[in-house]
């Protein structure tokens, strides 16, 4: 395999085929399409490179706030109604689907209110860094139909790394609010995450072990080839299926790490009123509540290219498909959230260090060994 | 004081010694029992009563509890006279509700000092803090007697004789910028001291605790009511027996078990003045009482799922679902959906609906689907398991200290003493029909949201039965209000207290009459003041998490616990 | 106080307050463009509606219960009611989230300062439904020693919603009210927090203060529980 880890634009070599297979002109970071598109030619200099990266950079970075701007005002109501037999709104235009605008601008043009003696910058910093840590996440994933900004051989490493930036506006937040309450949220996200982001991390090598890289779209291509036929249908080897153990291993340390039952415990509303975001109003709420989506989204993200086979799928283009998938693991968390109670901080550690952790490391050797033997 | 005195130990056989007869009480013996101490004997109609010395308080106590095996203080009522102070505890058995004695206390107008109750019973605490809050009556040795339903500022003592309304409280600059601001920073010390409250999503209601936190763990709580007092044994004094004070008993328990509370007055009331109820009317009082239990159960049950979930989830929801269906039964019935106001003295407001029938087969298909929903609460919550690692042996409750700080209901059931009164001091048509009284002995949170799941399914038989009996009564007989006078005096001086069993646990209240037509001392001892007074057992050094899930299924209505 | 005297006496309380609060139009929704601008041009009304429609038709509510109207409080955002319909569904845990706190019970004397620092925290725009009886006079309860005569007292309502309690459907139509009233512009003239600025303007028109003047320094006096004087 060729190409250079690299800077967002730079790499402008073959990659491998992303997995949707639709189109020939795929494969290639986002940048060089958008260069492409804009008639820049293949070759770009370093300023046609920054305008076509930045084009694309805002292109997903858009893609992804629509679909949190769906996903938090509207979708989350509608979704934790039909679990709850109600119907959530259906007043505010169609299917309710302007409180979409109505929340946003509501909220934005809210009174910022700055409590006394909260430890500024931190206090500001924070959710901007809980926001914006997700959304640099979405720079290496491979969506399909070639919208994939960056494809760095390392960016398996890249997603964690960014996505756990989030711990840090978690603790910077909690703390710099001069809440106690926040401050307990803040101490409670910290132990969450640094428990359950190393079996996330131990499951996801157990998929690199079989793809044999780091690179998204080289994981993504190894699960192109059918495990099984089964009459004429073909299963392809989405790691689900090879290795369904790492499967609900992920999708449970997952569920920890974006804050979801039964691992809500960092807001826990009946128990530390809202935890960190207690005392955050107005664009600072909404960044914090962006961010939380953002996660979840940049964690179904994850899940769909390890796990799902990126964007393949039948029919669909693959960018569809792909984003069926965070949908769906969306909805799994908010299926969780409606019907799984919350565990308590030192069982949720104990379940982390205990349990989590040993067995994504059994699954990881298990995986090694396999692997070792097959090859 | 240890709980595991060995007199209490010892004391199954010693209380069959003292006092007990076939027939129930022998207050000769407990006479002899108590000797010197004695200075006077009261006949309330409830029981007899025995005046005694206000320093020799805690030896009465401690022997009537002892060797006479009343380990139940269920409440404590404080009044003032034009020439004394009055403190009367009113002593019961868990084993046998119907042996009740009082213990009355007088002390001088100018001096109001009484020796505490306390070492003898913890729920006493309180108890006598609210008597020092709104009569004015000091106990001596009391732990830590400070106002407990008004704010630390308030000038005089509410519910004394002289008391005057219209003098406004002043409160000054100083003590009052902020009433929470006080920097709880120790020396060298560890903890963190956070306000749960009095707004907080887990309180329900408007409680507020003193947390004392160690890292997650809690350390230390304390339970700071009166954030919902509202007066409402003044109210009570306030209005005429026949018809003003009834509406008041649905506010004190609100989560819909209205109707159990007005069967508190009416009881009382009933007995005070010797009024009777025509069966009929006992038992549609006994069906509409089981539905406001149910719907008060179901709200319990939800909000212990909220607690423990953690938002309004499909638990919630459901159990709101099902309160609908009650609400509505009981909504056809009375007319209203909270406040029901059904009862009156000697009788109900009105018959079922017409037509009966209909009426009927609402219930019945109510209670038909019933047993499905219970099942779908069971494999939502009860058989989770995360849920009941949340539950289970979190928030222990030992049967002893419960009964030292007087809980009841389905608290008490929980921690398996087997207490009710709607079986132990019959009243209402409960004795002719056929149900279980539920216990658990888990003595943990998951013990107690058993309970209430399960008496759900009781209240269900109950309904069931009554729905029958109803049906088939004969049209004539159809007797729904005995004859009252059109304004009940009762006779002067006379005092009862008189207990049911409410959604909570005993609903207890006292009535002395003066002979006018409103009662010159009215109290209400509350299940979830004495309930909640548990919090601290059961929730010092467990988690955060824990406290609000305790919390929960304890049941607290805010309303009742401050009056 | 002769009664005569005293309701002479709430009548001037009455339109103080009531000024403090008139002070100019509603100012609430303006925006700083508009105060620039003098006069509304065509560009800027239209704005001033839409934001008037964003804030009418989507708001968060405070998760805060009183009393038993509570109760009803609950079971209007529960199954069959199901307040989210009108956008308002979202109980949020913190104040600082909340757009609307609906005021379900009765307010006692050591609560009401309490519900005075939790609507504070409120970030503006904010609005109150004083939900039943006790909150607009103290209901059943308004003899009490210790109770709040409304929560006017402590609190400026938006929209009162009688009943005791008020149904979940009546509390829904107050909501939807309010939704209205905030969608045409015209929410409750208050843009002072009466409490903060004008609680020692009114205790001088008070007889208390007149009589206690010469012992009490009138700066440390805060509050009285009697709020049966009050207007
Ligand atoms: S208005 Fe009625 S129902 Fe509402 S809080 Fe007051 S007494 Fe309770």
């Amino acid at each position: 395999m060729t190409g250079t880890a690299g800077t967002v634009g730079e790499t402008a070599s073959v990659f491998l085929q992303s997995g949707s297979g639709q189109g020939a002109t795929e494969g290639a970071p986002l940048a060089d399409t958008v260069g492409r598109l804009l008639g820049f030619g293949s070759n770009m200099g370093p300023g046609e490179t920054l305008i076509a990266a930045f084009i694309g950079a805002f292109f997903i970075g858009n893609l992804m706030l629509a679909m949190t701007g769906v996903a938090g005002p509207w979708a989350k109501r509608k979704i934790t109604a039909a679990f709850t037999d109600r119907i959530a709104v259906n007043r505010v235009g169609p299917f309710g689907l302007l409180i979409i605008v109505a929340d946003a601008v509501r909220l934005l043009s809210k009174e910022l209110v700055v409590p006394d003696g909260v430890d500024r910058p931190a206090w500001d910093i924070a959710p901007i860094l809980m926001a914006g840590s997700a959304l640099l996440g979405f720079a290496v994933i491979p969506m399909g139909n070639g919208i994939q900004l960056a494809d760095p051989e390392t960016g398996l490493v890249y997603v964690f790394a960014v996505s756990s930036l989030a711990s840090l506006g978690l603790v910077a937040a909690g703390y710099a609010s001069n809440n106690k309450y926040s401050l307990l949220g803040g101490l409670r996200s910290i132990a969450q995450n640094i428990a359950y982001e190393i079996p996330l991390v131990i499951t996801a090598a157990s998929v690199v072990i079989f793809a044999g890289t780091l690179q998204l779209s080289g994981i993504v291509a190894a699960q192109t080839e059918p495990l099984v036929t089964i009459l004429g249908v073909s299963i392809p080897a989405w790691y689900a299926f090879v290795n369904p153990f790492a499967f609900v291993l992920f999708m449970a340390a997952n569920l920890a790490e974006v804050g979801r039952n039964p691992f809500d415990i960092p807001e826990a509303p009946t128990e530390i009123v809202a935890g960190y975001q207690t005392e955050y109003s107005s664009v600072y709420f909404v960044l914090m509540y962006l961010g939380e989506f953002l996660h979840i989204f940049l964690g179904g993200a994850i899940i769909a290219t390890l796990f799902l086979g990126g964007p393949a799928g039948p029919v669909l283009p693959g960018i569809v498909w792909f984003i069926i998938k965070i949908w769906a693991v969306f909805l799994f968390t908010q299926w969780m959230r409606s019907a799984i109670p919350r565990v308590r901080i030192d069982q949720l550690i104990e379940i982390g260090w205990k349990g989590m952790l040993v067995l994504s490391f059994a699954n990881l050797v298990l995986t090694a060994v396999i692997v070792g033997l097959i090859a | 004081m240890s709980l595991e005195d060995p007199q209490d130990q010892r004391g199954a056989q010693d209380r069959e010694l003292v006092g007990v007869t076939e027939e129930g009480v022998d207050y000769d013996a407990l006479e002899d029992l108590l000797g010197e101490k004695v200075i006077g004997r009261e006949s309330h109609v409830n029981a007899e009563a025995f005046v005694i010395r206000p320093d020799e308080v805690q030896d009465t106590l401690f022997a009537l509890r002892d060797e006479a095996g009343f380990d139940h203080c269920s409440c404590l009522t404080a009044q003032e006279y034009e020439d004394r102070y009055e403190s009367i505890y009113h002593l019961k058995k868990y084993d046998d509700p119907t042996q009740e004695v009082g213990v009355v206390v007088p002390t001088s107008k100018r001096a109001p000092r009484s020796q505490t109750a306390e070492p003898v019973y913890r729920t006493a605490d309180w108890h006598e803090r609210e008597a020092y809050d709104l009569i004015g009556i000091d106990y001596d040795e009391h732990p830590d007697l400070r106002r407990i339903l008004l704010p630390e500022t308030w000038q005089g003592h509410p519910m004394g004789m002289d008391y005057n309304q219209d003098q406004p409280q002043v409160v000054t600059f100083e003590s009052h910028t902020n009433p929470l601001a006080e920097d709880h920073k120790g020396e060298e010390s560890d903890t963190m001291f956070i306000n749960i409250g009095p707004h907080h999503p887990a309180t329900h209601g408007v409680l507020h605790l003193k947390t004392v936190l160690d890292g997650e763990q809690v350390a230390d709580v304390k339970p700071d009511i009166g954030y919902l007092h509202r007066c409402e044994e003044q109210m009570a004094q306030q209005g005429k027996y026949r018809k003003e004070i009834m509406p008041y008993p649905d506010r004190w328990d609100y989560s819909s078990a209205g109707i159990l509370n007005e069967w508190a007055y009416a009881r009382a009331a009933e007995d005070l003045a010797d009024i009777d109820v025509p069966e009929y009317a006992q038992v549609v009082r006994t069906m509409s009482a089981e539905l406001s239990r149910m719907a008060g159960h179901m709200l319990a049950v939800g909000t212990f799922a909220l607690d423990v979930y953690g938002d309004f989830t499909a638990i919630f929801q459901y159990a709101f679902r099902d309160r609908e269906k009650i609400l509505n039964l009981l909504e056809d019935l009375t007319g209203q959906r909270l406040m029901f106001n059904y009862l009156r003295l000697g009788g109900l407001a009105w018959d079922l609906p017409e037509p009966r029938e209909e009426y009927f087969d609402t219930v019945r298909d109510f209670l038909d689907e019933l047993p499905q929903n219970v099942e779908e609460y069971h494999d939502l919550i009860s058989s989770n398991e995360i849920f009941q690692i949340r539950c289970v042996d979190t928030g222990v409750l030992e049967p002893d200290v419960a009964k030292s700080y007087g809980a009841t209901g389905p608290v008490a059931r929980g921690s398996g003493i087997d207490y009710d009164l709607r079986r132990d001091d019959p009243y209402g048509y409960y004795p002719e029909l056929d149900w279980d009284v539920i216990t658990e002995d888990g003595c943990d949170n998951y013990a107690r949201v058993l309970c209430r799941l399960q008496e759900v399914e009781q209240s269900a038989r109950i309904i069931e039965q009554c729905v029958d009996l109803l049906e088939d009564w004969p049209e004539e007989d159809r007797e729904i209000q005995s004859n009252v006078p059109r304004t009940l005096r009762p006779d002067e001086d006379a005092e009862i207290y008189r207990a049911v069993e409410a959604a909570k646990g005993e609903l207890g209240i006292y009535i002395r009459s003066d002979g006018t037509d409103k009662p010159a001392r009215f109290k209400i001892r509350s299940p979830c003041f004495s309930n909640l007074q548990t919090l601290p057992e059961l929730s010092e050094g467990e988690y955060i998490p824990d406290l609000v899930a305790s919390l929960g299924s304890l049941d607290i209505i805010l309303g009742e616990v401050d009056r | 106080m002769s009664s005569q005297e005293r309701s002479a006496d709430t009548e001037a309380a009455v339109q103080s307050t009531q000024e403090d609060r008139m002070q100019g139009a509603d100012d609430r929704f303006n925006s700083k463009l508009r105060e620039a601008f003098g006069s509304s041009p065509f560009i800027l009304t239209k704005f001033d509606q839409f934001m008037n429609w964003v804030r009418g038709s989507s708001m968060f509510m405070l998760q805060f219960g009183i009393a038993c109207c509570s109760i009803e409080m609950m079971a209007t955002y529960a199954i069959k009611h199901d307040l989210d319909r009108f956008g308002a569904g979202i109980p949020r845990a913190s104040p600082r989230q909340a757009d609307v706190i609906i005021v379900p019970g009765t307010i006692v004397s050591k609560f009401a300062p309490r519900m005075k620092r939790v609507y504070d925290q409120m970030p503006e725009p904010k609005f109150v439904v004083s939900m039943g009886s006790c909150t607009i006079s103290g209901g059943p309860f308004q003899k009490g020693y210790n109770v709040v005569k409304g929560a006017e007292e402590v609190i400026p309502c938006d929209i009162h919603v009688p009943g005791c309690p008020p149904r979940p459907e009546a509390l829904i139509y107050g909501v939807a009210k309010l939704q209205e009233r905030i969608a045409n512009g015209e929410s409750s003239p208050v843009t002072v927090k009466p409490y903060e600025l004008k609680q020692f303007g009114d205790l001088e028109q008070d007889e208390l203060v007149d009589h206690l003047a010469q012992d009490i320094d009138e700066e440390t006096l805060v509050m009285r529980y009697n709020w049966a004087d009050s207007p």
